[in-house]
């Protein structure tokens, strides 16, 4: 018997604002459950411990944006956002702009050391608590974020291999060493306030993109 | 004319992306803004549209393929629609313009690394008068680091390409009239200079290896040990196993013992095998044990990696050698061709040269160079004998090697290569 678990297509709620027909929408929430999300490219033997994957159930799926792989859980916030235009966007930059507001409005909440490191991640200090990835398609944007809000970092230890690709600043440290949450790194901040940070940042890049 | 579109730099810092997707074929009509090809780079996965309007007159790279920055992704036949449906000539006059500032999700405007770059019809506009201008200049990011490098200011050369932008060509001509005006008491300096002088932007792969050679010297404390090894047994076994080998096409070379004994020789040295963490106050001993082959390519210096050399037989580190060497001379080593090395090999001896001070690879420990073997006398048995004499050059970071573990390795590996059966026995 294959000890592979089964890969699904990436089908969480936020996906689905990607087929409104807004060009501007946007997903705030948690995930309902535990979830393993690869990158469009990472293989599964390669990226995920099958074994204790298949043994304990976790639904694994498989994103349509670059990266590696990730874990959800209720103790997360994801969000995304969709935006069509027939402007054209520079990724790399995007991804400035969204750490640079996500930075100024997390900072609001007395979140302190917050940086934009590696390609996309925010970090406090050298430590990630938050990866995004987006992909275009149509003239639409579609990016995805996930912020660790209070999961515990053994649960990425136990699920998931060391990625093929890493960013300079990881410098080959363990998910234990790497990863944090926010209140792991003493913020015992609510989900409502979380969100709100979230949103108004979402909706200040949208003002970038009439602008 | 046919316009030449290349994969531009997504501004990640990456070098290299992968085709997802074509949405072209060859000879397809394409409309400015019409997807060409899903792209995917490291975080990203994006469809980058056609910069002009056209016919596909030729595509590089398959589904699945690995591309680099600055590649052509596809040629564009700008004037088949005013020619009708006519064949695509052969010999078309090329354009090639490399974007700046674009993303994947492509555009053409190359002026400057605004947020938000909209694709336009200006670059089409060719014929029109060069005016001039009061506004920064559109140049290839090319012409841009060459007009930098020889203090030239762009904004001032004129620009033959789409939209009067700045090319290579340009700024080689303006540096050349530049150099041609008469100014008397300066003119057989500058004629001079002329003769002398070739300036050339840097490639990336110098870059790359300027980068990582000053950072070495930086952050390690480099040491070098000299020996020589009598390795005239070697020399016999490789000639018999060359020839048993040779109908399988395998070439069993001095540099396949070489890496079998110095993989060998890290598992009893493991701080020849370890890099230090001065950050986390850690030194970390690999127990893997994959050894980079410094190979010299038209391009520049590359370090493809055997990887777990000590589990390798010397057959198979052979084969390996000879796949990665065929793959460095066709410029086709991937990154994982070159990643993940705890120790390096460089051969020079085949160039030339008995000894060399080897740089390290940053952040590993150590580098051994081998040098130019030849016939010497040696004393054998109290008998003056000629001896085949192998010249190596051990740079180790003696910050994590000290000198006497340094030459115990050393003294291991000549061992290996002067009793070549000792790489069966351990």
């Amino acid at each position: 018997m294959s000890t592979q678990p089964v890969l699904y297509a990436y089908n969480l709620p936020d996906y689905t604002i990607f087929e409104s027909l807004k060009d501007f929408d946007y997903y705030i929430g948690e995930p309902d459950n535990i979830y393993i999300v690869l990158g469009r490219s990472n293989n599964i033997e390669g990226a995920i411990n099958c074994e204790n994957v298949k043994k304990d159930g976790i639904i694994t799926l498989k994103r349509p944006s670059g990266g590696e792989s990730v874990i959800l859980s209720p103790n997360m916030l994801i969000f995304s956002f969709k935006q069509k235009s027939d402007k054209i966007q520079n990724p790399a930059n995007l991804f400035k702009l969204i750490n640079s507001k996500l930075i100024e409005n997390l900072s609001k909440l007395g979140i302190e050391n917050l940086y934009s490191k590696g390609i996309s991640d925010l970090s406090i200090g050298e430590k990630k608590i938050m990866g995004s990835s987006m992909f275009t398609k149509n003239k639409t944007i579609f990016y995805h974020g996930v912020l660790n809000i209070s999961e515990d970092v053994e649960l990425i230890e136990k699920y998931l291999k060391h990625p093929s690709k890493e960013p300079d600043y990881r410098k080959k440290r363990s998910h234990r060493e790497f990863v944090s949450s926010l209140q792991r790194e003493g913020y015992n901040l609510t989900k409502a306030e979380l969100t709100t940070a979230i949103e108004n940042s979402i909706l200040e890049i949208r003002e970038a993109f009439i602008d | 004319m046919r316009y030449i579109f290349k994969f531009p730099d997504i501004g990640e810092g990456l070098e290299e992306g992968v085709i997802v997707q074509w949405h072209v074929d060859k000879g397809q009509k394409v409309k400015m803004g019409e997807s060409l090809v899903t792209m995917e780079t490291d975080k990203v996965v994006t469809e980058i549209p056609s910069p002009r309007d056209g016919v596909i007159a030729a595509r590089y790279g398959s589904e699945g393929e690995t591309i680099k920055v600055g590649a052509a992704l596809v040629e564009i036949e700008l004037n088949a629609d005013e020619v009708g449906d006519s064949p695509i000539e052969d010999k078309p006059k090329v354009e090639s313009v490399e974007e700046d500032g674009a993303g994947v999700v492509g555009t053409l405007e190359v002026a400057g690394n605004d947020f938000v770059l909209t694709a336009s019809k200006e670059g089409v506009s060719e014929q029109k008068e060069n005016k001039t201008r009061h506004t920064k200049a559109l140049a290839t990011p090319v012409a841009r680091a060459m007009a930098k490098d020889m203090g030239i200011d762009i904004n001032l050369v004129r620009g033959t390409g789409p939209a009067q932008r700045v090319m290579k060509e340009d700024i080689q001509n303006h540096a050349k009239q530049d150099s041609k005006t008469p100014i008397p008491q300066l003119s057989s300096t500058k004629n001079l200079l002329e003769d002398r002088l070739e300036i050339e932007p840097l490639s990336q792969i110098r870059k790359t290896i300027a980068k990582n050679m000053i950072q070495s010297k930086h952050n390690a404390a480099h040491m070098t040990v000299f020996e020589e090894v009598e390795i005239s047994e070697l020399d016999r076994v490789r000639k018999k196993y060359k020839d048993y080998f040779k109908d399988e096409n395998i070439r069993i070379t001095y540099l396949a013992f070489i890496v079998k004994a110095v993989a060998l020789a890290l598992k009893k040295h493991k701080s020849l095998n370890a890099e230090m963490d001065m950050d986390k106050g850690v030194m970390i001993y690999k127990k893997y044990y994959n050894i980079g082959i410094a190979a010299d390519t038209e391009k520049g210096l590359v370090v493809p990696v055997i990887k777990n050399a000590d589990k390798l037989s010397v057959k198979e580190i052979a084969l390996e050698i000879q796949t990665l060497a065929d793959k460095a001379r066709d410029g086709k080593l991937s990154m994982d061709d070159m990643k993940d090395g705890t120790f390096t090999i460089t051969s020079y001896g085949s160039i030339g040269g008995l000894f060399a001070v080897p740089v390290i690879n940053y952040p590993q420990a150590g580098i051994l160079g081998i040098g130019r073997i030849s016939k010497q006398p040696i004393v054998k048995d109290d008998k003056l004998d000629i001896g085949l004499i192998l010249p190596l050059s051990l740079s180790v970071d003696h910050r994590i090697a000290d000198g006497g573990e340094t030459s115990r390795f050393l003294n291991r590996v000549m061992s290996y290569l002067n009793e070549p059966v000792g790489l069966l026995i351990d």
